[in-house]
């Protein structure tokens, strides 16, 4: 059976549509100062913004050569890929290593939802008709850095079947990993991976950001990944500076010939926020990222020429997250009661200008063209002071009652909005809420603990493209990943069926029950959101970032079909 | 005069050990440890992993074993590795100390360097509307938080200049011009509230210096005032502001932790902080401990030197 | 933190009399222009705090999102912050926690200081010894990291933060007490009282307080200064108070600096009222100093 690639296949008209998505764009946009005014309910979730979602590849020829910088926010917290999914890690990681399959790089996406699985180690892939066994077919003449102890050999299966083992063994990887029965290797080009149990989307899972292939030799030196970090990639670490930096080059043995186009990459450690925008407004960062309109507005004043492209808005990370498997929140009632006193569309219209989406969790095209409305997240998510209030008196709390909420400021914006819920639950249903904002460290190791009670702005891990990934591997209760503690028999029966149906009708169909049901049943009460916007210098050329994958983070791979015009 | 240093000596160690003490129980009284800053953004760790790295870490010892291995590490010099990064402290140390020293003796240097000036104009003008402008510019300096002058800087600094101090700290050996556009400003920063606190002291020593019955006399004789002020009252009024500079030290190592933050640069100020929100206790201690052993020495100098300027302090 | 007197500095002279001390602060802040603008900032600081709920215009806490980061205006003097609450309500708030933040830390910082110096001071012995150790020992670890340390340890909220703070106080306070016991013991009065077998207590109460409440008092006023900028970095490095509190310190460090150019009002005036009360405080200090310092009356 040919492989059958359960995703959204590219639009045929691939200019046309762009061309008239980008005048519809431009139209909306001159009509938004007039509705901004006034601030009515509306029907569709978003208001377009002024700023492309789409930066189409460059049609010059690509030039090679010079420096590309920018000042992060993020350090890595290690650089062992089996210790950590942070971005930290990632957002150099994917340029120094590849994984077997990929997703589409900038210039080759026909839009920022393309999500065709395209070969990075492996030239193609088979799955057999049960979905339990999946065959790779490695490219011929991979090399390793060249730098010791690899010196450039070729990569092999056994490299690859050495990884997946290493990552089924120990670590935060091991979930996906240990899905494996057993790796083999019949020569050396062929990945044959057996599966416990069918799953259809398998390759995809082996495409995230954070499955990346390291080397066998490294690990068996040094006993753990956490002093080199050594791979196939179109980039080497030449040099690792904690908080100060982290320099690539450019690998001259990658088997992409002529890329990558850029020299030398360098990522500054810039903890603070003010600094990094200080750094791109003086040249010194080539890469900014903005969480709303109004901070890109002020960009935009002090440098008229930066690009800035809206980073595509599919989904929402964080929520209020419930200590479900507790009382009170294991009531049902009391969920659904807690969503219809939250004013939603409010946050959107103030704290987002009216450009963030309402909040849901799986990426919408998975299920469906168009963004979800209002009306489609259930009558639960809307809000209902009344409703909200004669169920919590149902439910057994007519005096409301009181609990704690902690969370980390990851963007000002979040701040906002936890007020405002704390507000909107203090006045619909006498919930009293006590704050606790915390630094990053104990925030984290208190949400993925999962042993905490109360509420909390909760999250759902960041690199997450793959449909099983979003699925299965969050949403089922036996999941590690699942941090919303909810076990939902109905959810886990729907989840495992997913990654068993090959059709993708099918699969779009069953994804939209999940969707419905989880509103239904409120397990994870999502937020408003905005993905932000992301800003360039105006010389870099190839610049599109895509939904999911953030160029800046998750999505750093692409950066080696950049390039600089100067 | 040696039984002076030495009792004085005698006493810092001590006080060290409870310094010591005091710091491997605030590390160990946290809530939440090093293991949960490990896991990063996951946090799939089952908890029998957990129990093994807690091992590997030394973190299963009781408490009093875990002391006496971090007090042997100190006194052999050998602090032992980074929970976080596995990396030897001494690495991350030998990195970030001469960024810190930098900043706090650039700092000292310039906020003398306006201190000393407008103390002195201060006091000779007292009560006219240039002694009030200096006390009302000192007492500004000592009103704003650090972080807030430090944001300021360089947020105007990038718009108004299209100019920030080069990110990527670059040392004073290899790249001293890079080097000092760094330091500059987070130095000026740093020093802006030490140079308050100091001007103040030198006026109000040098108001009482100028009392004194030889600078009377001086005036007198009809010495010029230039000459009475640098030649006899300022060395004398010198004294007090330099145990108050050895005293502030402290606090401009505090303040390092802000500036270092804001300005990107890796220095220990910076180390410490994140390593109390991480949970790293070895860095916290060890940090700790080598800002205490400096203070101590600083403390026991200035002492030493007040003893041999005045003799009166030595017989007590 | 700014220690503004100088160490070795004793009260060497026998001050009993309560009212001559408040008479010549009098004298002192009615000829030093100074003076009366800090004891004028000191009162307006107070007075707003106690009456705080009549002089806000609007609850502090009722956020009206729609009209959120609006600039200053008839309605809104201070404008408002980015979930439309009143900043001028807040700031009028903010003092009450600032005021907070006098009574626990300095006040705990003060006076536990103060025992502390006082026990050292009076007995000296072992007792002195030991307790100067623990206290230098605490001196050794820098202020803001110290405060740092317990917050994480006591978990963050105002109230931890303040204790935190009367952490760092406590060290040096009772080390200048106890230089002012020590020196107030050498007085002629104390040695006949206790020749005659006067209680301790009795001759602390008389003889040895007295000369120790003007150095406390000035070190207090420069402490509740600095304890408000200490307060504002620990919520810079986000472990001090917690939203949706109106301190000044975390209006500063938060909605401040991260809407610094869309909306500069949200941290003009919570930083205004910061350096203002700093501002007041250490010059109150110094008029405090250059009233009750004897070396400093001199002068005529």
């Amino acid at each position: 059976m040919p492989t059958r690639d359960p995703r959204p296949l590219p639009s045929r008209s691939r200019a046309t549509r762009r061309e008239f998505l980008k005048r519809a764009g431009w139209t909306t946009a001159a009509l938004t100062p007039l509705l901004a005014g006034s601030s009515p309910r509306r029907a569709f979730a978003q208001t377009a913004s002024p700023y492309p979602d789409w930066m189409p590849p460059s049609p010059n020829p690509p030039k090679r050569g010079k420096l590309l910088t920018r000042a992060s926010a993020w350090d890595p917290p290690v650089l062992d890929p089996r210790l950590t999914n942070s971005v930290g890690l990632s957002q150099f990681a994917t340029l120094t290593s590849n994984r077997l399959v990929r997703y589409p790089y900038s210039d080759e996406a026909a839009n920022t939802t393309d999500l065709t699985l395209k070969g990075d180690l492996a030239e193609s892939w088979q799955g057999s008709p049960d979905f339990r066994v999946w065959t790779f077919k490695l490219r011929k003449g991979v090399k390793w850095h060249n730098v010791a102890p690899l010196n450039g050999r070729e990569l092999v299966a056994a490299d690859v079947k050495y990884c997946y083992e290493q990552y089924a063994k120990e670590g935060v990887q091991s979930f996906t990993f240990q899905e494996i029965e057993g790796i083999e290797t019949p020569d050396k080009y062929t990945v044959r991976i057996h599966l416990k149990t069918p799953n259809t989307m398998f390759p995809q899972n082996l495409a995230e950001p954070v499955s990346i292939i390291f080397a066998r030799e490294v690990l068996e030196e040094d006993g753990d990944l956490k002093k080199r970090l050594i791979g196939t990639g179109p980039y080497m670490i030449k040099e690792n500076t904690r908080k100060v930096r982290v320099v690539l080059v450019r690998n001259p043995d990658y088997f992409e010939p002529g890329r990558p186009y850029v020299d030398e990459y360098h990522i500054l450690s810039t903890p603070d926020a003010a600094t990094r925008l200080a750094a791109f407004r003086s040249g010194q960062s080539d890469i900014h990222f903005v969480a709303s309109l109004n901070d890109a507005a002020a960009i935009k004043k002090t440098n008229p020429a930066a690009v800035i492209q809206e980073y595509k808005t599919v989904q929402t990370v964080f929520g209020l997250a419930l200590a479900q498997d507790k009382p009170p929140y294991n009531d049902v009632r009391v969920r659904r009661a807690i969503s219809m006193a939250i004013d939603r569309q409010k946050q959107v219209d103030t704290i987002y200008g009216g450009h963030g989406i309402l909040g849901w969790g799986i990426p919408y095209f998975y299920f469906q063209d168009k963004m979800p409305t209002a009306a489609q997240l259930g009558p639960y998510w809307q809000y209902k002071p009344t409703e909200a209030k004669r169920l919590l008196t149902e439910a057994g709390h007519p005096n409301g009652f009181e609990t704690t909420l902690f969370y980390y400021e990851y963007f000002p914006e979040m701040s906002s909005q936890v007020q405002l819920v704390q507000q909107d639950l203090k006045k619909n249903l006498n919930i009293e809420i006590k704050i606790s904002k915390l630094d990053y460290t104990t925030f984290y190791g208190r949400y993925a603990d999962g042993k905490w009670d109360g509420m909390s702005w909760g999250f759902k891990t960041g690199y997450a493209t793959g449909l099983d990934e979003q699925t299965y591997q969050y949403m089922h209760s036996k999941s590690t990943k699942n941090y919303w503690r909810f076990a939902d028999p109905g959810i886990d029966e729907l989840v495992t069926k997913l990654r068993r149906t090959p059709d993708r009708a099918e699969q779009r169909a069953l994804t939209k029950k999940v969707f419905e049901r989880e509103h239904d049943q409120v397990t994870r009460m999502w937020m408003p959101y905005d993905s932000g916007f992301l800003v360039w210098q105006p010389f870099l050329r190839n610049t599109g970032s895509l939904a999911l994958r953030r160029n800046d983070g998750y999505g750093a791979s692409t950066l080696a079909r950049l390039w600089i015009d100067k | 005069m040696y039984t002076y240093v030495a009792r004085r000596l005698a006493l810092s160690i001590p006080v060290l050990i409870l310094s010591s003490l005091i710091v491997f129980g605030l590390m160990r009284v946290m809530p939440g440890d090093a293991l949960t800053a490990l896991m990063g953004e996951s946090g799939n760790v089952s908890p029998k992993e957990l129990e093994k790295l807690r091992r590997d870490l030394g973190l299963d010892l009781p408490y009093y074993k875990q002391y006496l291995i971090w007090a042997w590490q100190m006194l052999s010099l050998s602090p032992g590795d980074s929970i976080f990064t596995n990396e030897p402290i001494s690495v991350a140390l030998k990195k970030s100390i001469p960024v810190t020293v930098e900043l706090a003796v650039l700092a000292m240097i310039l906020g003398l360097a306006i201190a000393v000036p407008i103390g002195v104009i201060s006091a000779t003008r007292q009560d006219k509307p240039s002694d009030y402008a200096g006390r009302v510019a000192a007492i500004t300096g000592l009103s704003l938080p650090d972080f807030w002058l430090g944001t300021l800087v360089i947020t105007f600094a990038a718009i108004w200049f299209r100019w920030i101090p080069p990110l990527g700290y670059a040392s004073l050996w290899t790249d001293p011009w890079t080097n000092l556009q760094q330091f500059l400003l987070p130095a000026a920063v740093l020093g802006f509230r030490l140079s308050a606190a100091t001007m103040r002291m030198t006026r109000s020593t040098l108001l009482e210096v100028l009392r004194e019955d030889y600078v009377r006399t001086a005036w007198a004789k009809g010495l010029g005032e230039r000459i009475i002020i640098y030649k006899h009252a300022l060395k004398n009024a010198l004294i007090p502001v330099i145990t108050l500079v050895g005293g502030q030290f402290g606090t401009l190592l505090a303040g390092t932790v802000i500036v270092e933050t804001i300005f990107a640069l890796p220095g220990m100020g910076r180390l410490t902080v994140e390593a109390i929100l991480f949970r790293d206790y070895p860095i916290v201690q060890t940090n700790v401990m080598l800002v205490a052993v400096t203070l101590v020495t600083l403390n026991l100098l200035v002492d030493l030197t007040y003893a041999w300027l005045d003799p009166r302090i030595r017989y007590q | 933190m700014a220690i503004a007197t100088a160490p070795g500095r004793t009260f060497d002279e026998p001050v009993t009399d309560h009212v001559s001390r408040i008479r010549a602060l009098w004298t002192v802040i009615k000829r030093k222009p100074l003076g009366m603008v800090s004891a004028g900032l000191i009162i307006i600081l107070v007075l707003t705090a106690i009456f705080a709920n009549v002089l806000a215009p609007y609850d502090p806490l009722a956020a009206q999102p729609e009209i959120r980061l609006a600039p200053p205006s008839w309605a809104h003097p201070f404008g408002t912050d980015d979930i439309g609450r009143d900043v001028l309500s807040r700031v009028i708030y903010g003092s009450r926690i600032s005021r907070w933040v006098g009574l626990l830390a300095v006040g705990i910082g003060t006076c536990v200081g103060m025992i502390v110096g006082l026990v050292s001071g009076y007995w000296e012995g072992r007792l002195d010894l030991m307790l100067q150790r623990v206290m230098d020992a605490l001196m050794t670890i820098p202020g803001l990291i110290l405060a740092l340390a317990i917050v994480s340890v006591l978990r963050p909220s105002t109230t931890n933060a303040m204790l935190a703070i009367a952490m760092v106080i406590i060290p040096g306070n009772s080390r200048v007490v106890r230089g002012a016991v020590l020196s107030a013991k050498q007085n002629r009065f104390v040695e006949a009282a206790q020749a005659i077998g006067c209680r301790d207590y009795r001759i602390i109460a008389s003889h040895i307080l007295p000369n120790v409440t003007a150095p406390i008092l000035i070190l207090a006023s420069i402490w509740l200064g600095n304890a408000i900028l200490i307060e504002a970095s620990l919520s810079f490095l986000g472990v001090g108070t917690q939203p949706p509190t109106p301190s000044w310190g975390l209006m500063l460090s938060s909605t401040g600096r991260a809407f610094m150019e869309q909306a500069p009002w949200l941290a003009i005036f919570p930083g205004l009222a910061i350096s203002l009360a700093v501002f007041g405080f250490n010059l109150f200090g110094d008029t405090l100093r250059d009233a009750w310092d004897p070396k400093l009356r001199r002068r005529g």
